[in-house]
């Protein structure tokens, strides 16, 4: 079986069973089935990095009749990434999300809802049809939403609430535009939408979509569902919600920029756009230093590195490395922001709250999820080696080759203002008082570390996510005037 | 590595010294490191004697030392040689006090630097030396730790070390101009190069504390008397010498002349007649010692054959003002009548040398030299006889005065010794250094010219002894209406510690929570959305 | 498999930092079997090859991760003067730094930093290009924090706010320089001269102004040296380090590759950059030696001379003339042994005695006498007397400005001499003449304390009088001066 359709279906298979089966089989079972997808998220990748790129056409039609999957280059690279996020954050529920410790409720719906996230995020990933795409976030704002309710809380059904109602509306926009696209060229797959002849509503379709994307991206000013959802949401929900979710819709408008209508670009829609993204930075990072619960400051942080993938849009029309590097930014975002969030969720549970004044000595009790949130706050400030630093680095290096060096300037402030409001939480931590707690054992702890030190590693070993990147991406066009 | 090029002798004489001094710091050796010192200035007499003058060089010491000898250095080798060999024996006696092995470690430092001095043929090895000596003998100052001595230090260390300064650019300046270290190059490019005043400016400075060229003299008549005897002798005697030194070897012909005439004469007649002012008999000898110093920079700034001869004045001054300070403390140890008649005897004799006595050898010195200067100054240098007969005969006075220890034995043989060298040296090398006859000498007139400047002095001498002037502090010109001000300054804190964090964060927390309000009111950002759709459709069908 | 040298240089400090972090708090002797092992190791590496490199031998590693962005490791004449002084007082700090800590808690995060910091200072001396010494400079940057705050009380956590608090601006800069610059030229390699190509003079100029306050910020050029005064409130091994071989070093060595290997002489003159770099230099050897004077605590004194001392290293590169540029790369070497011999000394008078302010000092002379013995040489090294270490620096700086027709130089010199004089010398009459204060006890009954402190003075007495010798910093320094100014 092609290892496509396995991305696809074991993790939505998974999600049956574990709603199907008893607590203790349904875990087994969900947990058998991410194993599954994570080898052939590998695979996958295996495949694209040695040259033969997976595609199929859904029951042997090629489009336009029929529906394309693919993976290129950007595809495996999100897919392993996911893959990585995912097995750590279900490892880490694996304790967590017991039904002895997160209440029945929660433990019933946390495996179903996030191997269904998993599959939405993967079908996102690997569809090359603007429809199947819609179904595909669709599906994931469904799991999303879920996942941030699934603690029942007021707050947390207000905040899902919110959340529900900026993606419905997302949502509808981003169906309008489609609409208009297909009836204007009859087709929805990506590469026949880049050899297609221009229509007069193709820049209506392209606002449309883009501003739907943009609020369920949580792009400044549509973020103000993010901080109270992924802060409510339990601490592996948060991660999988903040450092995967917004991804999927960012992905779709990359592709529908770079590689389905580049020729509609026009420089001041990308200018209004990278506008948006330098104040969300702005925005984000204030918002950050402004908040005194952990969980809400990881939040914002969330808000200020989506504005980073933004602000690099006027540069991908001018400059090759600008692509490669706001994916690298989105990829270390991912795993920084997981490894943040499971440890946030570890002392949450150890000292009881995520308030920082709680916090303060935790590092004596549990100094290697402190390290690992250390690490993923370098990753997040974009210090070197971390995969932060060199996306941050290529957008830079980018923007002055285009001449456009003002689009450097959010990569080197968003860079100081993260470290800023990071370094309060790590002072809280590594203060010398401390009170004794009890600690999860230290392969618990592993589990962010690992992930802070992939997002490290990223930079370090950049040679090859580069060479697997490369695999279809696409060429930089010049705005047509 | 080459440790050395050439004859041995001139880097063993000044290694030797430091050996002893580093022995000094070995358990064993300390309570005996008194006892070495007369060894230490040896291998330096017998270099003077033998007279090597074959270039050393030591190639990987500092930047590349290189040592040699000329007659005129030669001869202030000797001297110093000599002096310190005779003031080592005297402080053997200090064996017994508290801190000896400190007193002679720096003492030998001291000593090896004052023998770099005129051994030096680079100007970095010679910079080295004259730092050597003159921070080292800091310590002989305040070997004491008396209140007098320990205020006497800071004022010595900081007008040596301004002295440092000054030598260190001006050096550096005639490095550069000469584009070599070496010091007879380095003169001569000082002469003709652009920056070449400025560096002599800060030369003559920086020599010319360390000589006691008035102004620059103040720390002298407090850190001669302040240090015990033997480093007194060997201060005034020995150490002054230095800066004499590097005025002959760096001042080129003429340079900075009639400043160094008028400054030497205020010091050879302002300084004697202070001296009257004083009480104690050692600070009216370091008076005395500005006084002579500054005939003898009258003779650098003069030039010519006067210049050249200054070395030989200077031999007899270092031996017989060494033999001068020497007798002070004799005095002090002097127990009876009998020794303290003897003590006054000699020093009479020494004083009468100093001040240019017939026969002595101060008079053939000042002989040797005048025929040399302009009749002006030439009578400038005989009618300096007479405050300097007057500020020493004020001196025997004071010393007369000075109480005994009744201590057994008088080390008389030492002071008696330096003297007898003072008589005697000018008169072995008065053919060498002049080229006349020793009859010269004891011509009538000669002697006629000695004996009147000493005579009216020693008049004038006998009516302040009837009507003494009153007693003013030592350091003349420190005590004029100059104060220290010790504060510590103040600095503005930084803007950045005036913000209240606090104050700033409520702030920033207000804003935030205020413009989140702010998007979810009235689902503004619902609004927005559409909004948004329409500005990018407008952007894209546009193409802007 | 052979590991290329550089590599293998960088992981004798690497490994041991990678295996600490997870050592046990009690495994003291495996710990410190490491850092002293790796610590040799790279000193005995680094003779092997100092012969080599002296003969014009260089040592390349390197890989291209990307087009664009080249790691390049390269062993030349420059980088081994700076890899073997971090080595070899890395060796003494960590001889120190264990007798120092003995027992005391969070040893495994102290020595894993430790060597991490150390592997990043190694890296920045053998950085072949700009990016590449970007990479180490900013995990200097990050390995030094937890060691500044390691006590984790609060000076500690502020001066490591503080420390940060410039740090990151300041690194901001300099990442802005280097993209701005490689946009235009492509990857700079320091041993290849940079084709400025179309960039404007105005534009090279401004990146140069803020690579210069990246690489300032470390070398606490005035006014970015805040944070140093701030940071002696880290253990003493920590300051030692930071002020004598890693951090201040590393600006310091980062404004010598900039000048000499990025920009270049020619360029320099060209350019007019070389005045506005030494006026700089001068102001903050001035304004760090008057504010040292007002300090009451040994340390912050310390620190002030430090902000003033490492600029007579920017000061020697800037004035653009063989003999002001063998000043300032001997006084690289020359301050980083004096320095680390001070705070030596004022780690022991704290860590033996209990004493903290200039106070205290009085009569400790006579009862720790190797201690003060070192403290006055290291002292009287600073004010540039001869024959210490800061003598020889001094005499090639002002021979220096001379032949770079800046005579002023001489002024600011003679000036800071004096100032350096005027607060070292009370500390030395403190601890000689005065007379002991009763309730402080002294002794230095800790061989493993005072045998690294009089190693470090006597290296820098021999340094100073030795300077002549072949193989004596100078030497080095002048070889340098030599490939630069002759063809």
């Amino acid at each position: 079986m092609n290892a496509l359709v396995v991305l696809l279906t074991l993790p939505l298979g998974g999600a049956l069973a574990a709603v199907a089966f008893p607590a203790g089989v349904a875990r087994g079972a969900a947990l058998a089935a991410a194993a599954g997808t994570v080898a052939a998220a590998l695979a996958v990748a295996s495949e694209v990095a040695a040259g033969a790129p997976p595609r199929i056409a859904l029951g042997g039609w090629p489009p336009p009749l029929g529906i394309a999957l693919a993976a290129d280059g950007l595809s495996a690279a999100l897919l392993v990434t996911t893959a990585a996020v995912m097995a750590a954050v279900l490892l880490a529920a694996r304790h967590t999300m017991a039904a002895g410790l997160a209440g029945p409720r929660i433990a019933f719906g946390f495996w179903p809802l996030a191997l269904m996230l998993w599959a939405a995020l993967n079908a996102v990933f690997v569809s090359r049809d603007l429809f199947n795409l819609y179904v595909g976030i669709e599906l994931l704002s469904l799991a999303a939403v879920g996942l941030v309710a699934i603690g029942g809380k007021p707050e947390a059904l207000a905040a899902a609430m919110r959340y529900m109602l900026f993606a419905l509306a997302g949502s509808l926009l981003y169906l309008a535009g489609v609409a208009l696209i297909y009836a204007a060229h009859g087709a929805l797959d990506i590469d026949l939408l880049a050899s297609r002849r221009p229509s007069g509503t193709d820049a209506l379709a392209l606002a449309l979509m883009t501003a739907g994307l943009t609020a369920k991206t949580a792009l400044f000013p549509f973020h103000v569902w993010l901080p109270p959802a992924h802060a409510g949401a339990p601490a592996p929900a948060s991660a999988m919600l903040s450092a995967l979710v917004p991804k999927a819709s960012f992905v779709i408008l990359l592709r529908l920029w770079t590689e389905a209508l580049p020729d509609e670009a026009s420089p001041a829609a990308l200018t209004l756009i990278g506008a948006l993204g330098v104040a969300a930075v702005v925005w984000g990072s204030l918002g950050a230093l402004a908040q005194s619960r952990v969980k809400l400051i990881v939040a914002y942080s969330t808000v200020a590195q989506i504005g980073y993938l933004f602000a690099v849009f006027p540069l991908l029309p001018l400059a090759q490395a600008a692509w490669s590097g706001v994916i690298f930014l989105a990829l270390s975002h991912a795993l920084a922001k997981a490894a943040m969030f499971l440890a946030v969720g570890q002392w949450m549970a150890a000292a009881g709250g995520d308030r920082l004044e709680e916090l303060r000595g935790l590092a004596q009790a549990m100094p290697m999820s402190a390290f690992a949130f250390a690490l993923a706050a370098v990753t997040l400030a974009g210090l070197p080696p971390s995969g932060g630093f060199l996306g941050k680095y290529m957008v830079m290096t980018a923007a002055f080759t285009a001449g456009q060096w003002v689009w450097a300037l959010p990569m080197a402030l968003g860079g100081l203002l993260a470290a800023a409001y990071l370094y309060r939480p790590l002072a809280a931590l590594f203060a010398r008082e401390g009170a004794s707690v009890a600690a999860p054992s230290r392969a618990r702890q592993a589990v962010p570390l690992a992930l802070a030190g992939g997002g490290i590693a990223l930079g370090l070993a950049s040679a090859e996510p580069l060479a697997l990147l490369a695999n279809g991406q696409p060429p930089i066009q010049a705005v047509v005037r | 590595m080459t440790l050395w090029v050439g004859p041995l002798l001139p880097l063993a004489a000044l290694v030797w010294p430091l050996l002893i001094g580093a022995a000094a710091a070995l358990p064993g050796v300390r309570d005996r490191a008194m006892r070495l010192l007369w060894l230490a200035p040896l291998p330096a007499l017998w270099l003077a004697l033998a007279g090597e003058s074959a270039a050393t060089l030591a190639p990987d010491l500092l930047l590349g030392v290189t040592l040699g000898l000329d007659p005129g250095r030669r001869l202030l080798l000797g001297m110093t040689a000599a002096l310190w060999i005779v003031a080592g024996l005297a402080a053997q006696p200090m064996a017994e006090r508290p801190r000896a092995a400190i007193f002679a470690g720096f003492w030998c430092l001291t000593l090896s630097g004052n023998l770099a001095v005129f051994l030096a043929q680079d100007v970095v090895t010679f910079y080295v030396a004259f730092a050597a000596v003159s921070l080292a003998a800091w310590f002989l100052v305040v070997h004491e730790r008396t209140d007098a001595a320990l205020a006497a230090g800071r004022v010595y260390i900081v007008v040596a070390l301004a002295g440092e300064v000054c030598l260190l650019v001006g050096l550096l300046i005639g490095a550069h101009a000469a584009g070599a270290t070496a010091i007879a190059e380095v003169r001569a490019a000082l002469g003709t190069s652009p920056g070449g005043p400025l560096a002599v400016a800060l030369l003559t400075i920086g020599f010319g504390i360390k000589a006691g060229l008035v102004p620059l003299h103040v720390w002298l008549p407090l850190a001669h008397p302040a240090a015990p005897v033997p480093a007194s002798a060997v201060l005034s005697g020995a150490i002054v010498k230095a800066g004499l030194a590097g005025m002959l070897l760096f001042l080129p012909e003429g340079a900075a002349g009639p400043a160094l005439i008028a400054l030497g004469l205020a010091g050879a007649y302002g300084a004697a007649l202070w001296a009257l002012t004083q009480r104690n008999p050692k600070t009216v000898l370091a008076y005395s010692t500005v006084s002579q110093m500054g005939l003898i920079l009258m003779l650098v700034g003069a030039g010519g054959a006067a210049r050249e001869a200054a070395p030989y004045v200077a031999l007899h001054h270092g031996l017989a003002k060494g033999a001068l300070f020497l007798l002070v403390g004799a005095m002090l140890a002097a127990g009876s009548r009998r020794q303290r008649a003897a003590c006054l005897a000699l020093a009479a004799v020494a004083a009468a040398s100093v001040a240019g006595a017939p026969l002595s050898g101060g008079a053939l010195a000042k002989a040797a030299v005048k025929s040399e200067l302009p009749a002006a100054l030439a009578q400038a240098l005989s009618l300096s006889s007479v405050t300097t007969t007057l500020a020493l005969g004020w001196f025997l006075h004071r010393l007369a005065r000075t109480g005994g220890a009744h201590r057994s034995a008088l080390p008389l043989a030492l002071p008696a010794v330096l003297t007898a060298l003072a008589f005697a040296a000018p008169w072995a090398l008065w053919q060498d250094w002049t080229g006349r006859a020793p009859v010269y000498a004891l011509a009538p007139d000669a002697l006629r010219a000695a004996l009147w400047p000493v005579a009216a002095g020693g008049l004038g001498a006998l009516i302040l002894l009837r009507f003494p002037l009153p007693e003013k502090p030592p350091g003349d010109l420190l005590t004029l209406p100059l104060r220290w001000r010790r504060a510590t300054p103040r600095w503005p804190e930084l803007p950045a510690r005036a913000i209240d964090a606090a104050k700033l964060a409520a702030a920033l927390r207000n804003a935030v929570a205020r413009g989140e309000r702010a998007l979810l009111r009235r689902q503004a950002s619902a609004a927005l959305l559409p909004l948004l759709a329409l500005a990018l459709f407008g952007l894209l069908a546009g193409r802007f | 498999m052979t590991v290329p040298l550089p590599v293998l240089l960088l992981l004798t400090s690497l490994v041991p930092a990678a295996v600490t972090f997870f050592l046990p708090q009690e495994a003291h002797r495996l710990r410190n079997a490491l850092s002293l092992g790796g610590a040799l190791l790279k000193v005995a590496l680094i003779v092997a090859m100092l012969f080599a490199v002296a003969g014009g031998a260089s040592y390349e590693a390197g890989l291209t991760p990307a087009p664009g962005l080249m790691l390049l490791l390269r062993i030349d004449a420059l980088a081994l003067l700076f890899v073997s002084l971090s080595a070899i007082l890395w060796l003494l700090t960590t001889i120190y730094a264990i007798a120092y800590f003995g027992t005391k808690p969070q040893l495994s995060r102290f020595f894993g930093f430790f060597s991490l910091c150390v592997a990043a200072t190694t890296g920045i001396a053998l950085s072949g290009s700009l990016f590449t010494f970007f990479i180490f400079f900013e995990l200097l940057t990050l390995s030094t924090w937890p060691l500044v705050a390691h006590k984790q009380d609060a000076p500690s956590l502020a001066a490591g706010r503080r420390y940060l608090l410039y740090a990151m601006p300041c690194s901001a800069a300099l990442l802005w320089a280097i993209v701005w610059l490689e946009s235009a030229t492509g990857p700079v390699i320091f041993a290849a001269p940079t084709d400025f190509g179309t960039l404007a003079p105005n534009a090279q100029r401004a990146i140069f102004a803020l690579l210069i306050v990246g690489m300032g910020m470390k070398a606490a050029i005035v006014p970015l040296h805040g944070w140093l005064p701030a940071a002696m409130a880290a253990p003493a091994p920590v300051s030692a380090l930071l002020h004598a071989v890693a951090v201040v070093k590393a600006g310091a060595f980062g404004v010598i590759r900039v000048v000499h290997d990025v920009f270049g002489m020619d360029r320099m003159s060209e350019l007019g950059l070389g005045l506005p770099l030494a006026a700089l230099a001068s102001v903050t050897i001035l304004w760090g030696s008057v504010r040292a004077l007002g300090q009451r605590e040994i340390k912050k004194r310390l620190a002030y001379s430090t902000v003033s001392q490492v600029s007579y290293i920017v000061l020697g590169i800037s004035l653009i003339g063989p003999f002001a540029v063998i000043g300032g790369l001997a006084h690289l070497i020359h301050q980083g042994l004096m320095k680390i011999t001070l705070f030596f000394c004022a780690g022991i008078y704290d860590e033996r005695a209990g004493v903290k302010r200039i106070e205290g000092l009085d009569g400790l002379g006579p009862r720790m006498p190797w201690t003060s013995t070192c403290f006055s040489l290291g002292a009287l090294g600073m004010i540039g007397l001869p024959p210490m270490a800061g003598f020889v620096s001094k005499i090639y700086l002002g021979l220096g400005g001379l032949q770079s027709g800046a005579p002023w130089v001489l002024a600011v010199l003679a000036a800071s001499t004096l100032l350096n004089a005027a607060y070292f010398l009370p500390l030395l009459y403190r601890l000689w003449f005065r007379e002991p204060a009763p309730e402080v006890q002294g002794d230095e009954r800790a061989p493993a304390l005072v045998a690294p402190t009089v190693v470090a003075a006597l290296g820098a007495l021999g340094v100073g009088a030795l300077a002549a010798a072949p193989v004596s910093p100078l030497a080095w320094a002048t070889l340098l001066a030599e490939r630069a100014w002759l063809p």
